[in-house]
């Protein structure tokens, strides 16, 4: 998946935890959660939505990495490369 | 041998949330439950073509749709369920009331009770509300030893009548500790009850049940019915199989049960470690349901009220009751006074109170019916003095008394609270088995469900990324 792609899978996930959440006007380089109002349960949704879908092990220190929609995308990148 | 990454024990409400929670994501996952019914504390019977509920008198944690840290919008959240799917149906109004008439009143709305704590007792009003902020600002959740609630309430309140007024409705919801409760335990159902708010479903715990269940399959998760675990299977520190009552032998990668954590050791056999007494617990009930033509509410004192806690015991303890019953105390709910609820032509009156679990196990078949029918006089006798003559009235009446309790629910003792010390992190001496519900400290219909998801994202999903 390219960058691109990667963005609008995460949208999704995001989209698909919180119905209300409006995704389109999110800062790609804020924080997700001060801008979405969501917690650490939230946040876990995330992590394994994509364990889910593409078999993506994400170890509890990386979490910071999926901070902001940017360094999602930067973290995932190389990761989902052959999806 | 089917083998499934994840068997929980029991369909109540915190299994099939864990339960919901790991199909969402992929797991292969088994509840078995023991009873032909799924929901264990909080079910349903029928009798006489009515569709009778036990334990839910209200739901606890109301919160208004757009609050998305509240506990009631979190769970849903998690076990992605949108809150269309629920007609939320707000209480009434409830009173808290003790002898000599004294009352204090709560809606949903926390200033209700500020008013009717000013109004009560006027010198206390400031210090209320300091208690309200330290309950707002505390995290229950963060590990700590026991502490004592009443010495807090002391600290900042310095009417003992007030403090009992507060802890009573607290302690029944939820309390399985006598006299005193943790001070964790008080700011979760403080929360739960007076800052947040009681409401129920519009349709019956059935339609509820139901609806988790339907997720649940939707998800791919497996359910069986009258299916007894008997013990585990262990190897070394972990549990491998988990053994039916009939034989039958179930792999599992990691086990969530919600059998209560003296029952649970249970299935370890001779390799269990001794259950010290504490976690037998010692609070357990009585509970009488009278259903009645719904035209008797008008005549009724409080007959538009969703619950009323009495207490006339002077002074109030909350323990387990020398006699069979205590009928001094107690609870008078309403179950059909929510907003919002379809109109119907029956209603109930369902009453609460302490009782002694070991005088009920202890009586021959025919003191035990003997029992149930004087007390049930003697509690008649004093709901009356509260609420007025329904007694006349009665279409139907059924008693459940501790011993009913514990045969339907496992609970042991009838102990609906679970044991009085809690095993707030889910571990057991196995690697692999958890425990949730009951005796994890959560607490109430929405704390249960909680709690089968927090085991979940604790153990089970951060547990496979080791």
């Amino acid at each position: 998946m390219n960058r691109q792609e990667i963005r609008e899978v995460i949208l999704e996930i995001i989209q698909d935890i919180d119905e209300d959440s409006s995704i389109e006007q999110l800062k790609d380089d804020q924080p997700l959660r001060d801008q979405l109002d969501l917690d650490s349960m939230d946040f876990l949704d995330i992590v394994m939505e994509l364990r889910k879908r593409y078999k993506l092990q994400i170890p509890e220190a990386d979490y910071p990495e999926l901070a902001s929609l940017a360094s999602c995308v930067n973290y995932l990148e190389p990761r989902l490369q052959d999806v | 041998m089917p083998h499934y990454d994840q068997v929980i024990i029991g369909a109540g409400l915190s299994g099939l949330a864990a339960g919901i929670r790991l199909a969402r994501f992929g797991s292969k996952v088994l509840i078995l439950e023991k009873h032909g019914v799924i929901g264990g504390l909080n079910s349903y019977y029928t009798r006489q073509g009515r569709l009778l509920e036990t334990g839910l008198h209200a739901m606890t944690n109301y919160a208004a749709p757009g609050l998305k840290h509240a506990p009631l919008n979190r769970l849903l959240r998690q076990l992605k369920i949108s809150r269309k799917e629920i007609s939320f149906c707000e209480q009434f109004r409830s009173t808290i009331l003790f002898s000599g008439g004294q009352s204090l009143g709560f809606t949903n709305d926390p200033a209700c009770l500020a008013d009717e704590v000013a109004r009560l007792y006027p010198g206390e009003a400031e210090n209320f509300k300091n208690l309200v902020d330290l309950v707002r600002n505390h995290d229950p959740f963060k590990p700590r030893p026991w502490s004592s609630a009443r010495e807090k309430l002391r600290e900042f309140l310095g009417d003992q009548r007030l403090i009992d007024m507060l802890l009573w409705p607290v302690m029944i919801y939820g309390n399985s500790n006598e006299h005193d409760m943790d001070f964790d335990q008080f700011v979760i159902m403080f929360s739960a009850l007076y800052l947040e708010g009681m409401f129920r479903p519009a349709g019956t715990i059935r339609d509820f049940l139901q609806l988790l269940l339907d997720h649940f399959r939707a998800a791919g998760g497996e359910l069986r019915l009258r299916a007894p675990v008997a013990r585990f299977g262990i190897e070394g520190a972990r549990v491998t199989t988990v053994v039916l009552e009939n034989g039958e032998e179930i792999s599992a990668g990691q086990v969530i049960s919600t059998a209560g954590y003296p029952a649970t050791l249970g299935f370890m056999g001779q390799g269990k470690p001794a259950i010290s007494a504490p976690y037998e617990g010692r609070m357990s009930f009585v509970e009488i349901i009278n259903v009645l033509p719904a035209s008797v509410r008008r005549e009724l004192q409080h007959g538009g009220e969703t619950i009323v806690f009495f207490n006339f015991d002077e002074p109030f303890d909350y323990r387990c009751p020398d006699e069979a019953v205590n009928v001094n105390c107690g609870v008078i709910c309403f179950p059909d006074n929510f907003h919002d609820l379809p109109p119907r032509e029956e209603m109930q009156i369902r009453v609460t109170h302490p009782a002694n679990y070991r005088l009920w196990r202890g009586f021959s078949p025919e003191e035990y019916s003997e029992q149930k029918r004087f007390w049930v006089e003697r509690s008649a006798a004093v709901v009356a003095e509260t609420i007025g003559n329904y007694r006349r009235n009665i279409l139907y009446q059924d008693v459940f008394t501790p011993v009913t309790v514990e045969r339907y629910t496992g609970k042991v003792h009838g102990a609906i609270y679970g044991s009085p010390a809690k095993i707030r992190d889910g571990r057991t001496p196995l690697a692999n088995l958890f425990v949730a519900g009951t005796d994890q400290g959560y607490l109430g219909i929405v704390g249960a469900m909680l709690s089968g998801v927090t085991m979940v994202n604790q153990h089970i999903f951060s547990e496979s990324q080791e």
